[in-house]
Order: structure tokens, then C-alpha cells, then sequence
């Protein structure tokens, strides 16, 4: 197993005759895109617009974020389990349009909504500069569901809309020289050559099963996680299209783009080049619904990575809301119990500011906490001279000025460890 | 800059133990370790007034104290106040924090203070100032003053406080948000390694506890017990009347059960934003198991079933918060006779 990522930088996105990359600039046939989209004939229209780093623009309320990526002929395919057959992700060679991202809407009208925006790109101002993804350019996609449809029918279709979307931006640069290829190093359990070097392993939770999935939601390799047990996959599985955030999140941001460029995935591989360590694997685990569900999840989790991988140490992150952190916590201490280090990171959730409401877990061996914040971190973000709205009807929502928190802002907060936002207890 | 010192009777001189019941008096200038806070401070620095009083005095006349020592601060135009340090002594820190602690909210000035760990004025004022750890050796005391005179200068110029183990202060058991610039993930890996090759690290979230619940004593006859269930699943009437909010709720409600045998789903909802609310929602019993209890009433397994039943939501609430609902559903319970409750959870 083996993945090359051929970036290919873009700096500016327009809308042209032609779809392809010209240098550094991507054109897009628009014409050609939306009939590729209304294909899918549960939808009845579909808007697409271009927004540049760091606009005075405000879009919203967004669905996901996704890096345009394809795969090369020969290689995996591109999103499987959604866009293919459920063929295992990460091999061969994925172009990448590096610099760009897909900002996918939900389409919500205001009485959907009850006039709330959602989740907003912010691309300028106070707020847009802590978000990772205001220097990015962006193609917006927002696609409108034909309105009998149930709500899971609709988001199954934006779903697919905004990975069919990435994939035909990204073949643009399909035969062109890329400016950079990088090929990961060869990683895993059985890698030789690598003796005195603490072997790492990253046990990541992927959902929290305080929600029950949607019946035709995806979430890896496009099953829903109903049934699922933690399972081991590869790293370059979750870089290349294998996971994919659900529909709902709580307390912390995970967007496609941040499985794509994983932070903890892609740390671990740069110091596992820089030989600071073995990176030997990782685990795909979810939250459980309840204690039952949260025992077997976590012992089956701890076992794959002790038995599988044989770690000296793991990383771990949760998924959703508050009680994930247990079912992190528990698997920790788990992997403690057998020798294996461990480092977590949680959100904070104490709203009276006091760490005495900060406590999730009390395991004396867990004590390498990474606390990520948000709670009262509050912008007055001023009027927006752009919008770009998931349904006419929020515009003027969007756009005015407003008190903004750091959860409604996308790549503020992130639970897949892009966020830079930290609490911290004095 | 105009600085107000209060030290006890040993440190401003008066005496030992012996003077302990010595009551508040003022001096003009620096006084003991006034005198090298004063010169810490470097130029433009002046201790204007020194206050001594003695620890007794202080501890039994406790308010008298307080009022007198935020009226002088205030005529002498201080701009800072510094207490102690206070090291382990106890009444000296107890005094020391109230002091501080109405100097700060009453005149608005910065202030500091010292003490040790142990000292339990530590922690009754940890959470509202900033109190510098001390340690429990008067010998340290210029080490000590050397940090108090660092975090006044820092807060007398509005600089941002660094963390307890930057400044030396207490930690306060406070959070707050902050941008830092490496990302999450990294700092996650950066503190792995650090543990798993045995170097120092600093966790970002310390470690706390709850305070012990014990359980009650058995209901004696619980056939002739008025039984009560309360919840924290967020079962609520449609509509959900008292707007009790789904996460961090401020609310609780007391719904009616009278004449009821049966809950309805097309009744009720539930305003909790932290489970899977499916199940409860197609049967309410499964939160708030009324027929069951309803047939333990008819056997006469339990006395009564109390005819309403409390709810709230439980997710994501500050336990300030908690507490504070928690004594008023026991009011509430008290109020009615209840002699055993019922408590659900999700």
C-alpha cells in the first residue's frame, strides 16, 4: 500500500468554456459541471459560485468542505462506498488542487433554519483569520433537493453532489505536471529498520452513535457505522476518501478536508520520515449509544491496536459531543492498562469557566490531555459585502452584522486536531 | 505608582504570638517585607501606606477589618494592593485573601498576594485572585517577592497573565480560550512522545474530582413510602412549556400525573441534545417508568406514587448550575412529603 500525492497549487478559481487548469488558475465550465450534478434527479437545481481567499464574503450554512482530489486511472477509486464500489482507498496516485477547497451548502430556508445560519465561511475579518480555511480559494457548491423529498434523501444528494463535484474540478489537472509529488513512506506494524524508535499508533473515533445514523448516510467506505466494530485500516485509508464526517456534529468541526489532510494522520508521518518515530497503524472506532455498546467498542479497540499493531504509544481523538470523551477515555485507559502510552485530546465543555465542570474522566494513567476550547470564544463580525447563501432567504441573515461563536465558524474548531484554539486552565 | 502592603503582626514588626490580638493599625512608608516588594518594583514605586494587623484580631473581627482596610486603601489613592506573603500561616491568609478579595471588587485596583499551597486561605480565594505560591519557607520569601512584583507590574501595565506555571501563581481552577500557535493534532503527538519516552510534560487539562456523595439511608417501609420520579432525560410536555433548554439547562419543570396511567407519546417531547431521544420519544415510560410504578401502587409495593413528576435536561451543564437546581427539586421535595425518589438518567 502505497499513496503519491501530486498537488498541483491553484491560487485562483473562474468560471470558463473549458474546464482545466491553466497554471495555476482553474477554470470551470459551469454548464458542463451542473449537468454532471443534475444527473442525480433528485435534484432539481444546483448554484456554484467562486469566492477567493480572503473576501469579504460570508457563505453559509455549509454542509462540508472538501479538497478537489482524483485518482489517477489504474489506481483506488475516488471516494468509495460513495462515488464506487467500496474498494479499499489509498493507492496509486491522487491529483490534488492544492490551495483550493469545495464548500458544499445544505439548503435551508429560513423557517428550516428558524433563521439560524449554521455553520458559516467566514473569509475575512476577525473571525476568518483563525479559520485555516479563509487563505484557501473556494468553489462553492449548493445544490437543491426536490422539495418532497425526505431530509435524508436530501442530504444523501448534497452528499454525493459535493464529492462528484471535487473529483471533476480535480480531473482538470489529469495530465498535467504537478509542482510536487510526495509519496509516504512505507508504514505499518511489520515496517523493518525502524528498532529504538517508539512505535505509534492513532485510535480515532469516527461517529458518535449518540445520534443513530441516517439509513443512507455515509460515513466510511459508505456504511453507516450501524453494526459497526472498531476496525483497523491503513493511514493513507482516511487521507484518501474512505471516511467522511456525518451529518450531525456537536461540539467541534470535522470537514472531509481534515480527513484528507489529517492533522494527527499527517504529523505522525512527518515524524515518522523524520525518524522520531514508528508510525505502525491506526484504529477506526466509533462512540457507543450506550454502556454496553461503549465496553465492547472500547475493549474491541484496545485489542485491535494491542494485538494488531503492537504500539509502544497511541494518540487518540473523539467524535461528536460530550459522552464520546468516555468511550476515548476508557479505551485510553484500556491501552494503559496494558502498557501502552497514550496522549487524548478533548473539547472543553465547562460553560461556568470553572474546571470543576470541566471533568469528563477521572483515570489517573490518562493524564496527557490536549484541551481544545470554544466556549467563549465570541466575534462581533461586521456586515459581509458578499454572501453566498445555501437558500436565497438567509442572505440577509448572513450578511448582516452579528455575534459570531467559535463552534459556527468552519475551521475554528476541529476535532480532527486542525484547531489552534485551546483552553487553558490558569 | 501608589501601593497599599497589609502584613501581619510578626511582619510588621509588633510581635509574636503574643501580639496576635493586636488590632489594625497604619504606618506611612515600607515596612519589613514591604521594603523589598518596594524595591522589586524599581523606580516610581512607592509603598505609601503599610497596614498591620494581628492574626486573631483579624480572623475574629473579620468584617470590621475588611471595611476598615478597603476605606484606607481607598484614601490613600492606591493603585495597587499587595498582601503578605503569607506562606502557611493560616488566620494570615484567611485574612489576607478577604481582604484582597474586597479590595479587588470593591476598589477595582489589581492586587497580589502569597501563599502556600496549604494555606487555607489558598483555597477559599484561589478562584478569585491571583495568589502566589509561596511554598511554606519564610527564607524563599525574596524568590517570592521577586514573583508578586513581576505579575503587579504585568497586571498594573493590562499584559496578558501567562499561565500558573509561567507567573508562579496558584492555579485558579479558571479556563479560558486562547489561540496558541501550534495546532491541536500536533501538540496531541508532541505530548505523546514526550510521556512515552519519559520526559517532563504538561498536561493542558488537570485532573479534578467530585465531591463524595454518600447514598441515603434505606427507605424503612418504602409500601408506605410516597414515591417521586425526577429526570434529567429531558421529558417534557409537547411544547415544552417552561422552555427548558436541551443543553446546559437552566430550568427544571414539574409536570402533572393525575388521573394519568399511561404516558402518550403525542403527549410529551424531549428537549435534551445529547442522546439518541428515539426510544423515549415512541415510550415514554422507558425515561419516566409510570406504568410501572403505577402497578407497584396497586399492589401496594410502594405507598404512593407522587402526582408529578420532575424533569430537566442533563447534558453539558456546569455543576454550578447543577447544584443550584439540585437544592431547589429538594425544597420541592421536601415541600410535598416525598419520601423516596426515584432518579432517572439517559
Amino acid at each position: 500500500m502505497q499513496l503519491t500525492l501530486a498537488r498541483h497549487p491553484v491560487t485562483e478559481i473562474n468560471f470558463g468554456d473549458k474546464t482545466r487548469l491553466d497554471g495555476t488558475s482553474l477554470l470551470v465550465d459551469a454548464e458542463e459541471l451542473r449537468a454532471l450534478l443534475l444527473a442525480d434527479d433528485r435534484l432539481q437545481s444546483v448554484d456554484l459560485e467562486t469566492v477567493r481567499a480572503g473576501e469579504n464574503c460570508r457563505v453559509g450554512p455549509v454542509f462540508d468542505i472538501i479538497e478537489p482530489r482524483a485518482k489517477e486511472p489504474g489506481s483506488s477509486p475516488d471516494f468509495p462506498g460513495i462515488l464506487n464500489t467500496p474498494a479499499t482507498a489509498g493507492m496509486g496516485t491522487t491529483h490534488v488542487l492544492d490551495g483550493a477547497a469545495v464548500t458544499v451548502l445544505i439548503e435551508g430556508s429560513v423557517a428550516d433554519t428558524e433563521g439560524r445560519v449554521g455553520r458559516v465561511l467566514e473569509m475575512s475579518g476577525p473571525a476568518g483569520e483563525w479559520s485555516p480555511y479563509s487563505s484557501l480559494q473556494h468553489f462553492i457548491v449548493a445544490p437543491h433537493a426536490r422539495p418532497e423529498l425526505a431530509t435524508h434523501i436530501k442530504l444523501n444528494a448534497t452528499r454525493r453532489a459535493g464529492m462528484k463535484a471535487v473529483v471533476y474540478l480535480a480531473q482538470a489537472a489529469m495530465g498535467e505536471t504537478s509542482a510536487e509529488t510526495t509519496t509516504f513512506d512505507a508504514v505499518g506494524p511489520m515496517v523493518e529498520g525502524r528498532e529504538g524508535l517508539p512505535r505509534v499508533a492513532y485510535v480515532g473515533q469516527i461517529f458518535s452513535r449518540q445520534r443513530s445514523p441516517e439509513i443512507d448516510e455515509k460515513v466510511i467506505y459508505g456504511a453507516n457505522t450501524n453494526g459497526m466494530m472498531p476496525l483497523l485500516l491503513h493511514p493513507d485509508e482516511w487521507l484518501d476518501g474512505a471516511i467522511v464526517p456525518s451529518y450531525t456534529l456537536s461540539l467541534g468541526g470535522a470537514e472531509t478536508y481534515f480527513y484528507q489532510n489529517h492533522p494527527v494522520i499527517t504529523d505522525l508521518y512527518r515524524r515518522h520520515e523524520a525518524g522520531e518515530l514508528s508510525f505502525v497503524g491506526t484504529v477506526a472506532t466509533i462512540a457507543g449509544s450506550d454502556n454496553e455498546d461503549r465496553d465492547r467498542n472500547c475493549q474491541a479497540a484496545a485489542n485491535l491496536a494491542k494485538w494488531s499493531l503492537k504500539p509502544d504509544a497511541a494518540v487518540l481523538t473523539k467524535f461528536g459531543g460530550g459522552v464520546p470523551h468516555s468511550d476515548m477515555a476508557i479505551t485510553a485507559n484500556l491501552l494503559e492498562g496494558a502498557g501502552i502510552r497514550t496522549a487524548v485530546m478533548v473539547s472543553d465543555m465547562a460553560k461556568d469557566r470553572r474546571i470543576e465542570s470541566a471533568l469528563l474522566f477521572n483515570f489517573p494513567d490518562v493524564d496527557a490531555i490536549v484541551y481544545c476550547g470554544g466556549v467563549d470564544t465570541i466575534w462581533k463580525v461586521p456586515r459581509a459585502e458578499r454572501v453566498v447563501a445555501g437558500h436565497p432567504d438567509l442572505t440577509e441573515a448572513l450578511a448582516m452584522s452579528q455575534e459570531i461563536g467559535a463552534a459556527s465558524i468552519v475551521g475554528i474548531l476541529n476535532q480532527q486536531g486542525a484547531t489552534r484554539l485551546r483552553a487553558v486552565i490558569y | 505608582m501608589r501601593i497599599v502592603h497589609y502584613v501581619n503582626q510578626f511582619f510588621g514588626g509588633v510581635g509574636g504570638e503574643e501580639a496576635a490580638g493586636s488590632p489594625l493599625e497604619e504606618r506611612a512608608g515600607a515596612v519589613g517585607p514591604g521594603l523589598l516588594f518596594e524595591q522589586m518594583m524599581g523606580e516610581g514605586a512607592e509603598i505609601v501606606t503599610t497596614l498591620i494587623c494581628g492574626d486573631n484580631h483579624a480572623v475574629e473581627h473579620q468584617d470590621e477589618v475588611v471595611a476598615s482596610v478597603v476605606d484606607k486603601v481607598k484614601k490613600a489613592r492606591a493603585e495597587l494592593f499587595v498582601a503578605g506573603p503569607c506562606f502557611e500561616a493560616g488566620r494570615y491568609g484567611m485574612a489576607a485573601g478577604a481582604i484582597c478579595a474586597a479590595v479587588q471588587s470593591e476598589l477595582g485596583i489589581p492586587v497580589v498576594t502569597g501563599m502556600s499551597e496549604e494555606n487555607p486561605g489558598t483555597d477559599l480565594y484561589r478562584e478569585s485572585l491571583y495568589i502566589i505560591d509561596s511554598g511554606r519557607q519564610t527564607a524563599e520569601m525574596r524568590g517570592v517577592m521577586v514573583k508578586m512584583a513581576d505579575l503587579s507590574k504585568k497586571m498594573m501595565n493590562n499584559e496578558k497573565i501567562g499561565s500558573p506555571s509561567e507567573e508562579g501563581y496558584l492555579i485558579r481552577g479558571l479556563i479560558r480560550d486562547e489561540f496558541v500557535e501550534q495546532t491541536a493534532g500536533r501538540r496531541l503527538v508532541d505530548m505523546l512522545l514526550a510521556k512515552v519516552k519519559g520526559e517532563p510534560f504538561e498536561s493542558e487539562m488537570v485532573s479534578t474530582f467530585f465531591e463524595p456523595i454518600f447514598m441515603s439511608v434505606a427507605v424503612k417501609d418504602i409500601s408506605n413510602a410516597k414515591v417521586m420520579v425526577i429526570t434529567d432525560g429531558g421529558l417534557v410536555p409537547k411544547g415544552n412549556p417552561d422552555n427548558i433548554e436541551g443543553m446546559a439547562a437552566t430550568r427544571w419543570g414539574t409536570y402533572n400525573l393525575e388521573g394519568l396511567d399511561d404516558l402518550k407519546s403525542e403527549d410529551y417531547e424531549i428537549s435534551h441534545g445529547g442522546y439518541d431521544p428515539k426510544f423515549v420519544q415512541e415510550d415514554p415510560h422507558r425515561l419516566v417508568p409510570l406504568d410501572a410504578l403505577r402497578e407497584l401502587e396497586k399492589e401496594g409495593a410502594i405507598g404512593e406514587l407522587h402526582n408529578e413528576f420532575i424533569s430537566t435536561s442533563g447534558l453539558g451543564n456546569p455543576l454550578s448550575n447543577t447544584r443550584r437546581m439540585g437544592k431547589e427539586m429538594v425544597e420541592k421535595v421536601k415541600e410535598e412529603g416525598v419520601d423516596a425518589v426515584i432518579l432517572t438518567s439517559t
